[in-house]
């Protein structure tokens, strides 16, 4: 396929956490702030003059300094964001807004703080840590309420003066929505036979929406969903399967690109920093609190394996399902970063009750931060891609073959 | 009379299967890897293609295909196809009965469990350390200062087995190291390496879902020791092959080059 125009400025804005449009949007007089997991709602960072800008690792080399204040043990996103808070990349922050997740995270960010990484002129920096639900009933649903107003909303108007009424709210919604409805009818080109759009390309425009203040990046989205109205596709597919990823936090586009280079298109992106979920609308009424409705939505939307409630399981094997469906996938990777807790739960138990309860080919791996060179996973992506394939043509020539009988 | 090629270059060493058209091995080679895996697939394939009367170049092969982790270096390969597939099939193709593989090579370990028709009905991969594989072995033995095949039959005169607790290559030599220096004898220490690596052998087997047999593939295999270590821990009889078990992933690459050559 012809590359997409902008494909290259989006990998550009990804190779470095402090971008181009970050500092654009800096000079501009706006707000930076950072943020890590999804329970932390993006769309209250970007309320009035703030923007919000998710943290990731680019160009991470040796994690020595940040293994010595965490431990070996500790997921490598979280020891990658140490390493290079400490060599000075989050400078640039006006507040970092974190959640009581994990452990490791939560040790991330301790530390952070301990360290004292932010720029020590910004004066009104600050940090904020909430607690997250383990349900999602109205009770979990008034207590992240409560958190995110006092701790979050509370300190931007102290401390920055920013506008945190409900008309805020519904204007930082509306842009929200509308980066969604543009990466989600992106998206939809995936679930074409033939896709015109890679697992890879769709993954770097959908990092970019976070890591990038989204008024400065939403007219490229628009042109590039303009232009992928008339993309041609290869005549013959690239691919040999197609595949749903799904796990942990997956901020490395070249770990996408692994996988389609040994044949498995990434079709849907299940993942932490994927947009399933992470890019659907807020949809809003005019009875009830703003805030409240956000939260709620969050909530009900969350895919994370912490969420451990009996229902929440079911709903995640089945979204699981019924994405190989909408998207005509031949398979699964569940994928984790080595020592994400609750993903390592997930991804043993999810990879055996998708095989033999759901009947779908699934593949089980974890992996380091950066893993886009590792020679382990090739090759257990081509087998499984090989495995996949085979798979196939014998169900189609044993089709064949009974309707010849 | 087709002929039909599969080179598997390894971390350690590089194989080559050529075959018939009815599947017998013509010719086959096996030589240390270099750091060049194009060079260590084109000099493997060489010497192979000199041991078959009717062949004069590599350009010959009717098929050839690559497999190993230098499987897209191969030169002239029509195709790629992992390791973990190619071993499946060279094991089927050898023996129809075995259903279940342990694969230790120089660099990893893979459990492969095996369909009817040869290909891969599950596998599991160790990964990120060289515990377990080959690589470990030639530590091992390099502690003990002996070639490997002295070191594969030290533990069958073992009475006793010293439990060896680091899994890590390195640490794991000097806690030899440090046995030896202790004047432990070095047939129960060997016996408790051995021991070791079968049972991360066991985990591999049981997640790749062997269950009353069960083959060894790759240099390893051929380690006396640590088979009869792998049939006390596993409590599994381990079939031995009739072709050398380190070439079952050039073997099995040939056979699919055949399949792929003759349709």
């Amino acid at each position: 396929m012809k590359d997409l125009k902008h494909l290259y400025y989006f990998e550009s804005l990804l190779q470095d956490a402090n971008n181009e449009l970050v500092r654009q949007a800096q000079a501009e007089g706006k707000l930076a702030i950072g943020y890590t997991c999804f329970h932390m709602p993006e769309v209250l960072l970007n309320l009035d003059k703030c923007f919000s800008t998710r943290l990731r690792a680019p160009n991470m080399g040796s994690m020595e300094i940040a293994t010595y204040y965490m431990c070996n043990g500790s997921c490598e996103y979280s020891r990658a964001l140490l390493e290079r808070a400490m060599e000075g990349n989050y400078q640039y922050l006006d507040a970092m807004a974190g959640v009581d997740l994990c452990e490791a995270m939560n040790r991330c960010m301790e530390n952070m703080e301990l360290l004292q990484i932010q720029d020590p002129n910004k004066k009104n920096f600050f940090w904020v840590n909430t607690d997250v639900a383990y349900s999602d009933d109205e009770a979990s649903v008034k207590h992240t309420v409560e958190q995110l107003r006092r701790k979050l909303l509370n300190k931007l108007h102290e401390n920055y003066g920013v506008d945190i009424s409900d008309d805020a709210l519904r204007a930082a919604v509306a842009e929200h929505n509308e980066v969604c409805r543009l990466i989600t009818e992106i998206g939809e080109y995936r679930k074409l036979d033939n896709p015109t759009i890679t697992g890879y390309e769709f993954h770097v425009i959908t990092l970019a929406t976070y890591v990038c203040p989204k008024y400065l990046i939403i007219d490229k989205l628009r042109e590039t969903l303009e232009e992928l109205k008339t993309r041609e596709p290869d005549k013959k597919p690239n691919h040999r399967i197609k595949v749903v990823v799904v796990g942990s936090e997956i901020d490395d586009p070249d770990l996408i690109r692994l996988m389609e280079e040994n044949g498995a298109l990434v079709v849907a992106d299940r993942f932490c920093y994927g947009s399933i979920p992470g890019r659907q609308e807020i949809i809003l009424n005019d009875g009830e609190d703003v805030l409240t409705q956000i939260c709620r939505q969050y909530l009900q939307a969350t895919e994370c394996p912490r969420h451990c409630a009996p229902h929440r399981v079911q709903y995640r094997y089945d979204h699981v399902a019924q994405l190989v469906k909408d998207y005509k996938a031949d398979g699964v990777i569940y994928e984790q970063m080595k020592f994400c807790t609750y993903w390592s739960y997930e991804r043993t138990l999810a990879s055996h009750v998708m095989a033999d309860e759901y009947g779908i080919p699934t593949l089980s791996i974890d992996r380091p931060y950066r893993s886009g060179n590792s020679g382990q996973l090739r090759t257990r992506i081509q087998a499984f891609v090989e495995n996949v394939e085979i798979k196939k043509i014998k169900a189609r020539h044993e089709a064949k073959m009974q309707e010849v009988k | 009379m087709k002929y039909f090629g599969g080179c598997d270059v390894g971390s350690t060493y590089t194989k080559c299967v050529i075959i018939d058209e009815n599947g017998k091995i013509v010719g086959n080679t096996t030589i240390r890897s270099k750091i060049n895996a194009e060079l260590s697939a084109r000099d493997a394939l060489e010497q192979t293609v000199a041991q078959v009367d009717g062949l004069r170049d590599i350009s010959d092969l009717a098929y050839l295909v690559g497999t190993g982790y230098g499987r897209n270096k191969v030169p002239q390969a029509q195709e790629n196809i992992s390791e973990i597939s190619c071993h499946a099939m060279g094991v089927h193709v050898t023996n129809p009965d075995v259903k279940a593989i342990i694969d230790i090579g120089g660099q990893d370990v893979k459990g492969i469990a095996i369909d009817s028709d040869g290909t891969v009905q599950n596998f599991a991969m160790n990964d990120k350390c060289a515990a377990g594989t080959g690589r470990f072995f030639e530590a091992m033995a390099n502690a003990f200062e002996c070639s490997l095949e002295e070191f594969s039959n030290l533990s069958l005169t073992a009475k006793n087995v010293i439990p060896i607790t680091a899994q890590c290559t390195v640490f794991a030599e000097s806690e030899v190291i440090t046995l030896v220096g202790e004047g432990k004898p070095r047939d129960e220490i060997a016996a408790g390496i051995q021991q070791a690596v079968a049972k991360r052998c066991f985990v591999m087997a049981k997640k790749a879902g062997a269950k009353d047999q069960v083959t060894l593939t790759g240099g390893c295999a051929k380690n006396t020791g640590l088979k009869n270590a792998i049939e006390k821990v596993l409590r599994i009889k381990v079939v031995d092959l009739a072709v050398d078990p380190q070439l079952m992933g050039a073997l099995g690459a040939a056979e699919y080059a055949r399949q792929k050559g003759m349709e």
